[in-house]
Parts: C-alpha cells; sequence; structure tokens
C-alpha cells in the first residue's frame, strides 16, 4: 500500500487506520452500551411480559409511576439513602485520607487495611458478618449490653435498617479515600511551609490550602457517590431484601422486582429510564450549582 | 455520522422488538429417533441432599450413556426465578430444567417456551402418570411439563424441644394457639411462619379460611374465591397466632434472623422454634440441620368438629425441556430416566419428594425406601379432602401483596380490616390484567 506521509500525517497511515483501531470499544460500545440502552427506551413504552409480544402503549407506564405508591415509596427511600450516604461517607474517606497522609510508620498497611472493605462489596462474607453484627444477639448489642445500652432492633426497626445497609457502604470507603488520597499527594508542600512561615495552624492551613486544592476532587468524588447511591440495588437486596416495610427498598429493587419477579419487563424499563433521567438531572444540578466554586480553584 | 447513527437507532428499534418475541420465530428442532454424542444442560433448585442425590444419578447416567453428557446446574431457591427466565428469555435456558408450577403461566403463557412432550414419547415414557397429574403440565393443549412429584405443605416439629416444654403435637388449630403459653414460659415458640419468598404465614391462613368457608382462595382459572371478609379473618387468624405467642412477630423474626433462611437461623437449629410449615417435598434442608430423627411430622390441623378440609396439594416440582433445545431425543431420554428409571429412583429417594412415576413410585415401595418425613406427609395428606394449589396463588406479585399486608398488620401500621381492603383490591386488579 502506497505511504501517505505528510506533514499532518509523518508515520504515513491510512485514514482509516485510526477508524480500525478503536473498532473493538466502538463494537463493545454498540452492542453492550448503546443497544441496550436503546432497547430499553422502546420496552419502556411497551407492555412487554416476557412471553408474549410487545404492543405499543405510548406513556402509559409513565403514566402509572405517577400513581404508584411503591415506586414513590422506593423513590423516598433512594433519596434519603444518599442524603445521608454520600456527605457520610465523603467526610470519612476524607478524614481517612488526611490520616493517611501523614507520615507515619506502618501507614503503607492501613491504606491496604482502609481498602480492602471497598473491593469486597456486599457479598456473601459481608452478608453473614453484618448478620453477626447486627442481629439481635449479634456483637454490636453484646457490646452495648456491656456498656449498659439496651439492645437495638437493628433489623426489624425501618430507620436502623437503612442505617445498617448505609453504614456498610461507609465501611467501603476505600476507593473515595484513594482519590482523596492521591489528590492530597499532589499539593505541593511549599504552600504548608509558606502558611507555617506565616503563622497559620493547622486547622487554618486545612481550610485555606488542602480544601480548596481537593475542590475538583470533592467534586468528583460527590458525583460518583451520588450516581452509584441512587443505582444502589446489592447491599439492601443482600442483606434486608427490603424490609422492614419496605423502608429500604429502592428503585434499583423495584427495577429488579418488577423485570424478573413480577415480568413487567415493559414498567421496569421506564422506572430505569426515569432513574437515568433523574441521575441526569441531579448530576446537571451538581455541575451547576459547583461551577463557579470549581472555576475559582 | 449523523445518517448512521440514525440507521443505527432504527435498526436497533427493529432488532428490539423482533427479539422480544424471539422465543417464537425460534425453529424447534424436530426429534430424529437417535441418540447423538452431545453435551446437555440441566438445572434444578433445591438444599443440599438433592443437590448430592441429583449428582449422584448424574453419575449412573454418565455410566450407562457415556456418549451423552450432562453439565449440572444447581443451586438454592432464592433468586432461581429470575436466573431461568433470564435465559429463557435469552434463548440461553438449559434443556432440562426443574421448574414451578407457576413458571408455566409466567414464562409459557402461550405454552411456546417448553418443548411440547407429546412429539417425545417415543423417548419419554409418560405411561405411568395418571392424567391428572399430566394435566397440571398441559399449557393450550401442549404437554409442557411433567409433574415430578406431588406434594403439600405439613407441619414438622422438633421432637426435643416439645419434650422438653412437655407439650404434645397439636391436631386443633385451638391446640395451636393454646400452645404458646406453653412455650412461652420457655422464651420459645411452637411454629414460625414467614413473609420471605416463602410466604408461608399467608399459607396457614389460607388454609385456616378455606377450612371454615369451604371457598378456594384463588381457583385454577384464576379467579379470586375469598370474599374481603374471608381476607380479613385470614389476616386475623395470623394476627392470633402472633399475639397468643404461637410463633414470632415479623420484627422479632427480622431482627433476630435478618434476611437469612429459618434453617440457617440459630433460632431454629437451637430449638428455640420448635416448628416448621414446609412442602414436603423440600423438609430435608430442615431435617438435616438436626440430630437425626428429631424433625418429626405433625397431624394436619383440624377444627373442633375433625374437619380437616382445607390444606393444598400441587405438582411440588415438574420437569421441562427448552424449546430450543438442539437435542429433543437425547433430553427426552434423559428425562425419562430421571423420572422412570429404576435404579435412578433408588438413588434420588424422595428428594424431590413421593415420585409421581408410577414406575418410580413401585419401585420405592418394593425396596422399602419410601420412608422418612416426605413420605409420612404424603400419606397423611392422602387421607384429607385436600385442594389443588391454583398455579396463580404463587406468582411472585400476589405474594408480595400478601407478604406486604401482613407485615402492615403485624407491625401495626395498618387495621386487618384496611389490609383486608387493599390487598382484596389488589388481588383482584391483578389478577383481572393477568388473564385479559
Amino acid at each position: 500500500m502506497k505511504r501517505l506521509k505528510s506533514y499532518n500525517n509523518p508515520v504515513g497511515v491510512s485514514k482509516y487506520t485510526g477508524l480500525w483501531l478503536i473498532m473493538p470499544f466502538i463494537v463493545g460500545f454498540s452492542l453492550f452500551t448503546l443497544y441496550p440502552f436503546v432497547s430499553s427506551f422502546i420496552l419502556g413504552l411497551t407492555d412487554y411480559n416476557m412471553s408474549s409480544a410487545p404492543e405499543f402503549i405510548g406513556l402509559d407506564n409513565y403514566v402509572s409511576l405517577l400513581t404508584d405508591k411503591k415506586f414513590l415509596k422506593a423513590s423516598v427511600v433512594t433519596l434519603k439513602y444518599t442524603a445521608i450516604l454520600v456527605p457520610v461517607k465523603l467526610i470519612v474517606s476524607l478524614l481517612v485520607a488526611l490520616l493517611l497522609n501523614l507520615e507515619l510508620k506502618g501507614v503503607g498497611f492501613f491504606r491496604t487495611a482502609f481498602y480492602i472493605p471497598s473491593i469486597l462489596g456486599a457479598n456473601l462474607s459481608v452478608i453473614i458478618m453484618w448478620q453477626f453484627l447486627f442481629t439481635s444477639d449479634g456483637l454490636v448489642n453484646q457490646l452495648l449490653a456491656l456498656a449498659g445500652v439496651s439492645p437495638v432492633s437493628w433489623y426489624g426497626n425501618p430507620s436502623s435498617a437503612l442505617a445498617i445497609i448505609i453504614l456498610l457502604r461507609v465501611w467501603e470507603f476505600g476507593s473515595t479515600m484513594i482519590i482523596f488520597l492521591t489528590a492530597l499527594r499532589d499539593i505541593p508542600k511549599e504552600y504548608y511551609d509558606a502558611s507555617k512561615v506565616d503563622g497559620c495552624g493547622n486547622v487554618r492551613a486545612f481550610f485555606s490550602i488542602t480544601l480548596p486544592q481537593l475542590k475538583n476532587v470533592i467534586f468528583i468524588n460527590l458525583v460518583l457517590q451520588t450516581i452509584s447511591a441512587l443505582q444502589e440495588f446489592n447491599a439492601p437486596y443482600m442483606i434486608t431484601d427490603g424490609m422492614p416495610l419496605h423502608s429500604t427498598y429502592t428503585v434499583g429493587m423495584l427495577i429488579y422486582d418488577e423485570m424478573f419477579s413480577y415480568f413487567n419487563a415493559g414498567y421496569a424499563n421506564a422506572v430505569s429510564w426515569v432513574l437515568f433521567m433523574f441521575i441526569t438531572l441531579v448530576i446537571a444540578l451538581l455541575y451547576a450549582v459547583t461551577r463557579k466554586a470549581r472555576r475559582d480553584s | 455520522m449523523k445518517k448512521l447513527l440514525s440507521i443505527f437507532l432504527a435498526c436497533s428499534c427493529l432488532i428490539s422488538l423482533s427479539a422480544c418475541n424471539n422465543k417464537k420465530s425460534d425453529s424447534v428442532t424436530l426429534p430424529d429417533g437417535k441418540l447423538d454424542k452431545c453435551t446437555l444442560r440441566f438445572s434444578w433448585w433445591g438444599g443440599d441432599d438433592r443437590h448430592e442425590a441429583t449428582l449422584e444419578a448424574i453419575e449412573l447416567w454418565n455410566t450407562l450413556h457415556p456418549e451423552i453428557t450432562i453439565e449440572p446446574e444447581y443451586g438454592g431457591w432464592d433468586g432461581w426465578t429470575e436466573k431461568i427466565n433470564t435465559q429463557i428469555n435469552g434463548s440461553s435456558a438449559p434443556d432440562l430444567m426443574q421448574i414451578n408450577y407457576d413458571w408455566l403461566i409466567n414464562l409459557s403463557s402461550d405454552g411456546l417456551a417448553f418443548y411440547d412432550l407429546n412429539l417425545l414419547t417415543d423417548s419419554l415414557d409418560l405411561s405411568g402418570f395418571d392424567e391428572e397429574t399430566l394435566s397440571f403440565g398441559k399449557v393450550n393443549d401442549s404437554l409442557n411439563a411433567v409433574t415430578v412429584s406431588m406434594s403439600g405443605r405439613g407441619l414438622f416439629y422438633n421432637s426435643q424441644a416439645f419434650d422438653s416444654v412437655g407439650a404434645e403435637y397439636p391436631r386443633t388449630w385451638n391446640e395451636l394457639i393454646a400452645l404458646g403459653d406453653t412455650f412461652k414460659d420457655e422464651n420459645s415458640y411452637p411454629l414460625d411462619l414467614d413473609i420471605q419468598s416463602g410466604s408461608t404465614a399467608w399459607y396457614l391462613a389460607v388454609v385456616y379460611v378455606q377450612q371454615n368457608t369451604g371457598r378456594e382462595f384463588i381457583t385454577m382459572d384464576g379467579k379470586l374465591g375469598f370474599t374481603c371478609e374471608d381476607i380479613k379473618s385470614a389476616l386475623d387468624f395470623y394476627k392470633s397466632l402472633e399475639d397468643n405467642n404461637v410463633i414470632r412477630t415479623v420484627k422479632e423474626r427480622i431482627e433476630s434472623d435478618g434476611n437469612s433462611a429459618l434453617y440457617q437461623s440459630s433460632e431454629f437449629i437451637g430449638g428455640n422454634i420448635a416448628g416448621v410449615l414446609e412442602w414436603g417435598s423440600a423438609v430435608g434442608k430442615y431435617e438435616s440441620v438436626l440430630d437425626d430423627g428429631v424433625l418429626e411430622s405433625g397431624p394436619f390441623l383440624t377444627d373442633d368438629n375433625e374437619n380437616n378440609t382445607g390444606w393444598m396439594i400441587k405438582p411440588s416440582l415438574l420437569y421441562a425441556i427448552s424449546s430450543n433445545t438442539k437435542y429433543p431425543d437425547e433430553v427426552a431420554t434423559f428425562m425419562d430416566f430421571l423420572l422412570n428409571n429404576q435404579q435412578c429412583a433408588e438413588i434420588l429417594g424422595t428428594s424431590r419428594g413421593i415420585p409421581a412415576s408410577e414406575y418410580a413410585f413401585e419401585h420405592l415401595e418394593q425396596t422399602g425406601m419410601l420412608n422418612g418425613l416426605a413420605h409420612e406427609n404424603a400419606v397423611m395428606l392422602n387421607e384429607l379432602d385436600t385442594v389443588t394449589i391454583s398455579p396463580y396463588m404463587e406468582l411472585a406479585q400476589l405474594k408480595e401483596y400478601y407478604n406486604s399486608a401482613i407485615e402492615k398488620v403485624s407491625y401495626g401500621i395498618c387495621s386487618t380490616d384496611d389490609a383486608s381492603k387493599e390487598m382484596y383490591d389488589l388481588i383482584e386488579n391483578y389478577l383481572e390484567k393477568i388473564n385479559r
């Protein structure tokens, strides 16, 4: 093949070479992301029940959502869960990252130890551990009893049931913490040295140097954690199965049940799209609200 | 680029809609009367006792038919429906599946998701099944599945726990309720009912009302047989069990066991929970966590006039062949082996309940293998005037309505009156929707 060397193409590759090189991604993206994405929207406009041919019903599924008490309850639970989890997890991650950023002995061990929970996820062993900790005669209640405190019905009370799921996800702060830690390492030490010369204390240095320098990273973690929390499925499904009284029943669980337990594929896809649009809206709002603060940094 | 994207999106739309109905468009491989070398997938759910017996049966099959390899796919009940549903809709279902009774409505309402076994009678001997047993697997004149065993839920008790409080197994509903006081002194309970996937709480309440009224909860053709008052009576009955310490409240159950099944609960294994309502075909998992012989069958409860109606039976399990299988003769031969082969019947025993196949049943009877809790349960059920459960009763959406109503009543956030009205409307609307 004739090589087409030029100023803009010094190696002389064909103009289609780049396209071929990214073809594996394009094929993968088209098959496993774009196609399901489009299909999902179309199915949301049908009454597909997975055993007979779908019929087009327009926006009926979306209209039904407005009066579906279960969906409304699941939405409230998901919002409450996100509103509590995201700030708590970000604060805990940041605090631990600050500690691990200190030049202490054995810091490598702690860095690994804190990261491990985040790769465990809500798997079976974690679920068993949570039951060992939080059932009525679990370790936490035994410790409370030693301290003279009455036992708490962790699984049985709607509010505490949500709390133990939030606690599980907060405990898995490793990846958020690692992002903070990396950003902390990038802050030039000269800033802190100069602030010390000016008589600045640690607290002042944190608010005047560290936080402003971390603004963009905090925002990234905020976005990632918000998306992940709004899509929550695994932890409540494994730990409480939505009980008690649907107090831990998230929109993600509703989609799963509608699709795989009740065979309402059309409705499940409509709920997925509402969740997708809601997440898009929330992220757009987060971008808009924080734009000025991020630019200033 | 825009034009390309539009074409792609248009194609996606077409493919999506056609893929939704791929079960019907796929051509069915017809039997050719030969056994070719192949690998077949066989899936089932169950407890360890069933898994071990089935794997041993597959080993026997391998010695008889080394040219046909069986790949087992097995696990617990939780999440199994969802898994099979995904496989069927993705045209990747196993060749042979153990299916649940209500799946015929959910997964094959048109009779096309499973192979029509009428086409496979050269390889599959159905002469050991009576017409009524076969009728449970028929959908639109297509024989979609064959009943493996008939089963009913019965009461099984921890004999040591009963001995320790000096109590006898209850015979009537009133005796059951009176037991609550006896066990209360020991901080334990004579029975446990759940609002998880088993929905045993609602099941027992339905039996109670069916016995009292003579009305079926849901008829075989999917109509609600209970009135709103009947549903209220069922919920009142459930609440009386909680109030009289016969069972734990929903809250006590959740805070103590979390999301675990009862047979994994320390409360049951330790004897604080002395009884369970379970299918005769699945009681092995409760039996295996206690010492040998500790779990015993209890009498089916009656009213004070010894009226024993209202208890229910159903095909506990069925075998079905995927309509996409490329090896219908081979799968049918393997299915015949599982259902009718005498050596296989010996290995499987009563791990799937008392066999519905006359050949397997007679062989087990002759070899003295018909014993154990599953057999005792079946014998006792035979003496009752039982009701065949409507497959509609086990639909997941309906279970959600039962469990939700019971949970609200148990937590005291809803009166039985309000809960029954809400539940009645929900069930009526849902049955109307799916029958439409």
